[in-house]
C-alpha cells in the first residue's frame, strides 16, 4: 500500500506492505524487512536490521505527531490546501498582505493608522501572550489599507490583524 | 506546626510545594482561575478553590478572593510560590492582619528589597558593592533622558516590582529610549501591577551569580552557596547550575558573606536569593533580593542535601535553623534545564494547545518538577513554564552528559517546546567549557536552527505514520489516507544505511 503523507510540510511518500508478520517497506530506492509493533497507543518499536528504534506517537485532529530520537515530526494527510500552502505571507483577493496573530494573546497596541506608510519590520502592534510582548512586525514596505483589530482585543492564532498593500 | 497551607499559586512550582507539605503531613488547599480547572495542582491538593477568571489580575492577583478562600477553608498559611503575589509587600501585611502566616519574609523586609531602588540606597550605605544608577524611579519621562545621560549608555530599564526579565529592556542610544521605557512600563504594569521602573548602567557580558539564603526569626542566616544564572534568553534564565565555574573557594567565601549581610541588614526572614552580576574582572555587584523561593531552586536542594520548601515552611512556624553555615558543604554538581512551551524556530513564540503526550526522562540523578500532564491544555494566560529538568552528577561534564541524554528522553507531544534548543545549548562547546556569560545565546544560538532531521529519522517517521494508518484501516477506524498506485514519481527521501544507527 503506498502512503502519501505531509512530513513538516513536505510531501513524501512511502510504500508498506505486512507479508508473513514482518512489514516490508519501501522508500522509494530500496526494500526493507522490519519488525513494527505496538507497544502502547503512543509507543512504537521497530526493528530493522537488528537495530531497535523507539517511536512515540500523538494524534490531534489535523496531525500526527511523532518523536524518534529527541526530534519531532508533524505528520498530515495531504490536502489540495495544503500543497499549495504558503508559509511566509498571505494576500486576499485584491493583493494585500494579510498579516495574522502568530499565536493566541492580548493586542496591547497597534502602532499604525490606516494609510500609513510602513518600512519592512517596522512594528505595527504589540500582542501579549504568556506575559511577554510580542511585535508584529511589517513583512515588506507597504501601505497599511485596514486594521481588523484594536488595543484590548483578544485575538486567535491566524487571526488576521492588519492589511498591508505592498 | 501547621495543619492546613493555601498555596497561591498554579503551575510545577504550586505542585512542588503541595507534595512538599504532603510530606510534611499537611493539609493543602490549591486556588485556581477558570483557566485552571484541570491543572495539575488542582488535582492533586486536598483542597481547591476557585478564584476567579483566567487573567491573573483577576485570580492569582487578586488578594480579596486569595484571602477569602484561606479564610474559608481555615488554612492558617500561605505559600505564594514565585511571581504573582510572592514578592507583594502589601499581601505579605495583609495576610498579618488577617492572622494567616504569610511563609516569605516579614513585610517590612519584603518592602525593602521589593522596592529596587531603595534597598540599593540600604545596600550603599553599609558598603555594598552596587551597579550605577538612579537613585529612584522614573517619575517625569521627560527627565529621564537627563538621567540616562549621566548614567552613560547602554542604560537597563528595570521593573521596580519585579524579576524574571519581565519590563526589562536594554537601551543602547537614546533614540529608543521612550519606546522601550514604555514597553517596560506596560510589560511591568501587566506583569506586577505596578508599572514603577528605573534605570541602571547595563554591565556587559556579564556572569549573573546568585546566593541562596536561608534565615530564621530569631536572626541565624547561613548561605547555600551560588547559582548561576548566565544562560538567559531576554533577561529570562533558561539553564541554571551550580557551582559556578567562575568562582573558586575565596570569591565564593567573599560573594556568601556579602549574601548574609545583604539579609541582615534587611532584617529578612525566610528563604531568598541575593543577585549579583560579576564582571570579566571578577567584581561583583549587588543587583537585588528575590524575595521567594526561585524557580531554580532545586539545584541548590541537590548539591546541599536541603529541601528548601520544608525549610521555609519549618521557618515560618519559628523553628531554628537546623545547621550553621559551617554545617554547609556543596557536594557535585547540579543544572536546570527550564522547559517552556514556546516555539524555538519561530522566534520563541510563545505556544499553547493540548499536549497530546508526555513522557518524563527518568534516572539515577534526574529530577523533573512538572506541573503538566498528557491531555492538559497549555493556557494562554500564563507564563509558558511547563517543567524544570534537574540532573545532578559527581562533576559537571557528567552532569552535562546526564542532562543531554535526560533531554533527549523527553516526550512532550502537541505543543512546541525548547527542548531541542537546550539539548543543543548543553552540549555547545562554549557551555562544556563553562564559557557563559549573559550573552552567551546572542553570541552562540542567534541563528539557531537546529540539526536537519537526517532523512533515516524522516523515513521512520513516515514509516510509522504509515504503520499507524494501516493498523487504522484495518481496525475499521478508516482513514482519509491517499492509497495510490505506486507510479507517480518518487520524491526521493535518500539511502537508508543498514546497521548503522
Amino acid at each position: 500500500v503506498e502512503f502519501e503523507f505531509l512530513l513538516n510540510d513536505v510531501m513524501q511518500k512511502i510504500s508498506l506492505e505486512k507479508k508473513e508478520g514482518f512489514y516490508v517497506f519501501f522508500d522509494g530506492q530500496k526494500t526493507y524487512k522490519a519488525d513494527i509493533q505496538h507497544i502502547s497507543p503512543h509507543q512504537i518499536s521497530i526493528l530493522i536490521d537488528d537495530v531497535s528504534y523507539r517511536v512515540y506517537i500523538a494524534k490531534d485532529k489535523e496531525s500526527r505527531y511523532f518523536l524518534i530520537d529527541g526530534q519531532v515530526f508533524f505528520v498530515k494527510e495531504p490536502t489540495e490546501e495544503a500543497e499549495g500552502f504558503h508559509k511566509e505571507e498571505e494576500r486576499t483577493a485584491e493583493g494585500t498582505l494579510l498579516i495574522k496573530a502568530p499565536m493566541p494573546g492580548k493586542v496591547i497596541k497597534i502602532c499604525v493608522s490606516e494609510k500609513d506608510e510602513v518600512r519592512k519590520n517596522q512594528t505595527l502592534a504589540i500582542v501579549e501572550a504568556m506575559k511577554m510582548e510580542n511585535e508584529i512586525k511589517a513583512p515588506k514596505d507597504g501601505t497599511i489599507k485596514d486594521i481588523h483589530v484594536s488595543a484590548g482585543d483578544l485575538v486567535d492564532s491566524e487571526m488576521p490583524l492588519i492589511e498591508l498593500e505592498p | 506546626m501547621f495543619k492546613k497551607i493555601l498555596i497561591a499559586n498554579r503551575g510545577e512550582i504550586a505542585v512542588r510545594i503541595i507534595k512538599a507539605c504532603q510530606e510534611m503531613g499537611i493539609s493543602t488547599v490549591a486556588v485556581f482561575s477558570d483557566a485552571d480547572r484541570l491543572s495539575l495542582h488542582v488535582q492533586i491538593a486536598d483542597e481547591a478553590i476557585g478564584i476567579g477568571p483566567p487573567p491573573a489580575v483577576e485570580s492569582y492577583l487578586d488578594m480579596d478572593r486569595i484571602i477569602q478562600a484561606a479564610q474559608k477553608t481555615g488554612a492558617e498559611a500561605i505559600h505564594p510560590g514565585y511571581g504573582f503575589l510572592a514578592e507583594n509587600a502589601a499581601f505579605a501585611r495583609r495576610c498579618e492582619k488577617e492572622r494567616i502566616v504569610f511563609i516569605g519574609p516579614n513585610s517590612d523586609a519584603l518592602e525593602l528589597v521589593g522596592d529596587k531602588v531603595r534597598s540599593r540606597q540600604t545596600m550603599e550605605k553599609v558598603d555594598i558593592p552596587i551597579i550605577p544608577g538612579m537613585k529612584g524611579i522614573v517619575k517625569d519621562i521627560s527627565a529621564i533622558k537627563i538621567e540616562a545621560r549621566k548614567i552613560g549608555y547602554p542604560v537597563m530599564i528595570k521593573a521596580s516590582a519585579g524579576g524574571g526579565g519581565k519590563g526589562m529592556r536594554v537601551v543602547f542610544d537614546e533614540k529608543e529610549l521612550i519606546p522601550s521605557l514604555e514597553a517596560g512600563m506596560r510589560e511591568a504594569k501587566s506583569a506586577f501591577g505596578d508599572e514603577s521602573v528605573y534605570l541602571e548602567k547595563y554591565i556587559e557580558d556579564p556572569r549573573h551569580v546568585e546566593f541562596q539564603v536561608l534565615a530564621d526569626n530569631h536572626g541565624h542566616v547561613v548561605h547555600l552557596f551560588e547559582r548561576e544564572c548566565s544562560i538567559q534568553r531576554r533577561h529570562q534564565k533558561i539553564v541554571e547550575e551550580t557551582p559556578s565555574q567562575a568562582l573558586d573557594p575565596e570569591l565564593r567565601a567573599r560573594m556568601g558573606e556579602t549574601a548574609r549581610k545583604v539579609m541582615q541588614v534587611s532584617r529578612y526572614n525566610n528563604a531568598g536569593t541575593v543577585e549579583f552580576l560579576l564582571d570579566k574582572d571578577k567584581n561583583f555587584y549587588f543587583l537585588e533580593v528575590n524575595a521567594r523561593l526561585q524557580v531554580e531552586h532545586p539545584v541548590t536542594e541537590l548539591t546541599t542535601g536541603t529541601d528548601l520548601v520544608h525549610h521555609q515552611i519549618k521557618i515560618a512556624t519559628g523553628e531554628k535553623l537546623p545547621f550553621k553555615q559551617e554545617d554547609l558543604e556543596q557536594k557535585g554538581h547540579a543544572i536546570e534545564c527550564r522547559i517552556y512551551a514556546e516555539d524555538p524556530h519561530n522566534n520563541f513564540l510563545p505556544s499553547s494547545g493540548k499536549i497530546l503526550y508526555f513522557k518524563e526522562p527518568q534516572g539515577p540523578g534526574v529530577r523533573h518538577d512538572c506541573g503538566i500532564y498528557s491531555g492538559w491544555d497549555v493556557p494562554i494566560y500564563y507564563d509558558p513554564i511547563l517543567a524544570k529538568l534537574i540532573v545532578w552528577a559527581e562533576n559537571r561534564e557528567t552532569a552535562c552528559q546526564r542532562m543531554i541524554k535526560a533531554l533527549d528522553d523527553y516526550v512532550i507531544l502537541g505543543v512546541k517546546t525548547n527542548i531541542r534548543f537546550l539539548r543543543d545549548l548543553i552540549g555547545h562547546p562554549q557551555f562544556r567549557k563553562g564559557e557563559t556569560t549573559t550573552s552567551f545565546i546572542q553570541d552562540h544560538f542567534a541563528d539557531w536552527t537546529g540539526e536537519k532531521d537526517s532523512e533515516k529519522m524522516q523515513t521512520l517517521a513516515l514509516l510509522a505514520a504509515a504503520f499507524d494508518s494501516m493498523q487504522e484501516i484495518s481496525s475499521g477506524r478508516g482513514s482519509s489516507t491517499a492509497k495510490k498506485e505506486a507510479y507517480s514519481p518518487w520524491l526521493s527521501i535518500g539511502k537508508w544505511r543498514l546497521g548503522g544507527k
